[in-house]
């Protein structure tokens, strides 16, 4: 059954039903047959699960949250609407496991926002006393990722340079699939 | 017009990076004295033992929410006429309706700025020096 944005359920499939989770959004979902999908250059994605209620959720946002007259926002909020949509759902805190994906960067000569919204998804789940159980962050790569809630199990797909450029469609509207060039299976 | 060195404040939030931004927000506004807690039942204890003249809490919280607090600060009369913001995570018009029956002086839509701060606590306290 999924939970959170979409609202909807249905029943067992053979193919999981594919969320994708555009920038700025989170969802929220539990059991087998749902997959959360995203697809990440700069941004990062939290994947966050309660492995005892197999409840589990991906946020995907842009900017680190950082002090500031601006900064009270991004990455901050959006951890914390996945935190408290999970925690609503009957998750506790305290068993929660984070993987982190993401954070990039992608062309040289432009600030290194990647390195920055990795920085703060580590320094977030470590002051937030969250368990990092894996991910993959930086790098110079765009990823496609996939997040099974139930089970906690996650893939990324590494995208090939020139594929970099689906991420500025992205912004403007969901991403159609594009050819694999390095599937990797984590965990 | 007072001076934020001289409102001792207390930030409430299950989360440690929104209270560090919260804080860093009012020590940007000239705030000195500002104590933290983890959830409402820690605000509460910290407010019976230590009263503060402003209080800027979280909603969603364990074990006392940001409306159990806010009720249990306004039923004790020692501290009940304690400055109260309430932070939500989204414009939710049936909780800020809640929070305004229970006395709240004013609230906070999470994501913010350290404008916005300013602006809800000027309201309460008038323009800070």
């Amino acid at each position: 059954m999924t939970l959170g944005l979409a609202g909807q359920s249905q029943g067992y499939d053979a193919e999981p039903r594919k969320i994708h989770v555009i920038q700025g959004q989170f969802h929220v979902a539990e059991g087998d047959d749902v997959v959360l999908t995203t697809i990440l250059g700069s941004c990062v994605a939290a994947c966050i699960r309660d492995p005892l209620t197999g409840i589990g959720g991906m946020n995907h946002f842009l900017l680190p949250g950082e002090a500031g007259d601006e900064g009270l926002r991004y990455g901050v909020q959006s951890m914390e609407l996945l935190l408290n949509a999970l925690l609503r759902k009957g998750c506790r805190r305290d068993r929660l496991e984070v993987k982190l994906f993401g954070g990039g960067h992608l062309f040289d000569g432009l600030s290194n926002v990647g390195g920055q919204n990795s920085d703060f998804a580590e320094r977030f789940v470590r002051d937030e006393g969250l368990r990092h159980v894996g991910g993959s962050l930086r790098g110079d790569r765009a990823r496609r990722i996939q997040y099974w809630p139930g089970s906690g199990r996650a893939r990324q797909i590494l995208l090939a340079p020139t594929e970099a450029k689906v991420l500025v469609t992205e912004r403007r509207a969901p991403v159609a699939p594009t050819q694999d060039s390095g599937a990797l299976e984590l965990f | 017009m007072p001076s934020p060195s001289s409102i001792p404040c207390l930030v409430v939030d299950d989360q440690q990076t929104m209270r560090s931004l919260v804080r860093t927000g009012l020590q940007q506004l000239g705030f000195r004295t500002i104590h933290e807690a983890p959830d409402g039942e820690e605000g509460l204890r910290h407010m019976l033992a230590r009263p503060v003249q402003l209080v800027i809490s979280d909603y969603n919280m364990p074990k006392l929410d940001g409306l159990g607090l806010l009720r249990a600060i306004r039923s004790h009369p020692p501290i009940q006429k304690t400055a109260f913001i309430m932070l939500t995570g989204r414009a939710d018009k049936e909780l800020v309706q809640r929070a305004v029956q229970f006395g709240v002086n004013n609230y906070l839509v999470k994501p913010f700025t350290v404008g916005t701060l300013k602006e809800k606590i000027e309201a309460i306290f008038g323009v800070l020096a």
